[in-house]
């Protein structure tokens, strides 16, 4: 990813921005059931260990060619995006299928709530982080071989 | 802090990373979540990652030039099919991986890594 990130600051001109946006996986999803006005929550989704993994190896990159001034800091915020479904069922199958995600909710409410609105529509409500990062002109010290 | 919220996909998006972009807030969403239009207006923008160019022709109107870079040839044949059928004219797609990127030195004033890294 450095080696990546490197490359990327090659072809940015001085001042120009790096944009990384990516889901939120230091925050849960929710999966919440859609009312008429507002939304009932039903369940956490957790992210998978191997997508954490993944998004600290990302944080660390980034952080390395900060360090390295190739980039700088300029903004960092978080949004929350609603992937919607039909029914119960049709999120549980999404659930079962992501990668990201791990399969299976930790329901809060109970099975009889579940079966009642099983086909209401539903939402998993996950968080969207991003960072606005400037191209430095002159890297203080690029190595982004050593850590590759 | 806002919610975005798309139609129902059913079942796009679940096995063909292409159609992934489905689930995915609208370029425009993303976009004013980040600062707006002035982030790319006017401007030469890379999006790497680009998949099927959900980001890149969404903000090809605001931009001077759009390239696309995906290292999935299915989807970056999706890219093109999508820009011919919205007419968008400043966008270029390619497949390529970010590591060694075909462009000179300095060429881009934004780079967008739009759930890729």
């Amino acid at each position: 990813m450095v080696d990546a990130l490197a490359e990327i600051h090659r072809v940015l001109a001085p001042g120009g921005i790096l944009v990384d946006a990516r889901p939120d996986s230091r925050v849960p999803a929710y999966a919440e059931r859609r009312k008429p006005r507002g939304f009932q929550r039903f369940g956490v989704v957790k992210t998978s260990r191997l997508e954490l993994a993944n998004d600290r190896a990302s944080d660390r990159a980034i952080a390395h060619v900060v360090r390295e001034g190739l980039f700088n800091r300029m903004r960092r915020g978080r949004f929350w995006h609603l992937v919607p479904f039909s029914s119960l069922a049709e999120l549980r199958n999404y659930l079962r299928e992501h990668l990201r995600f791990v399969h299976r909710a930790d329901w809060v409410v109970d099975a009889a709530t579940r079966k009642r609105h099983s086909n209401d529509q539903f939402v998993i409500r996950r968080g969207v982080r991003y960072e606005l990062l400037e191209a430095l002109r002159s890297p203080r010290n690029t190595s982004p071989a050593r850590s590759r | 802090m806002s919610s975005v919220a798309t139609n129902s996909v059913g079942d796009v998006g679940r096995h063909v990373p292409a159609l992934a972009s489905a689930l995915r807030p609208s370029a425009h969403d993303e976009l004013r979540e980040w600062g707006g239009p002035p982030l790319v207006r006017g401007k030469r923008v890379l999006d790497l990652g680009c998949g099927d160019g959900r980001f890149a022709l969404g903000v090809a109107q605001l931009a001077t030039r759009v390239d696309g870079i995906d290292p999935d040839a299915e989807a970056i044949a999706d890219a093109k099919r999508n820009a011919r059928r919205t007419g968008v004219r400043n966008v270029r797609f390619a497949t390529g991986s970010a590591q060694h990127l075909p462009h000179p030195d300095a060429t881009f004033e934004v780079v967008i890594l739009s759930w890729t890294l």
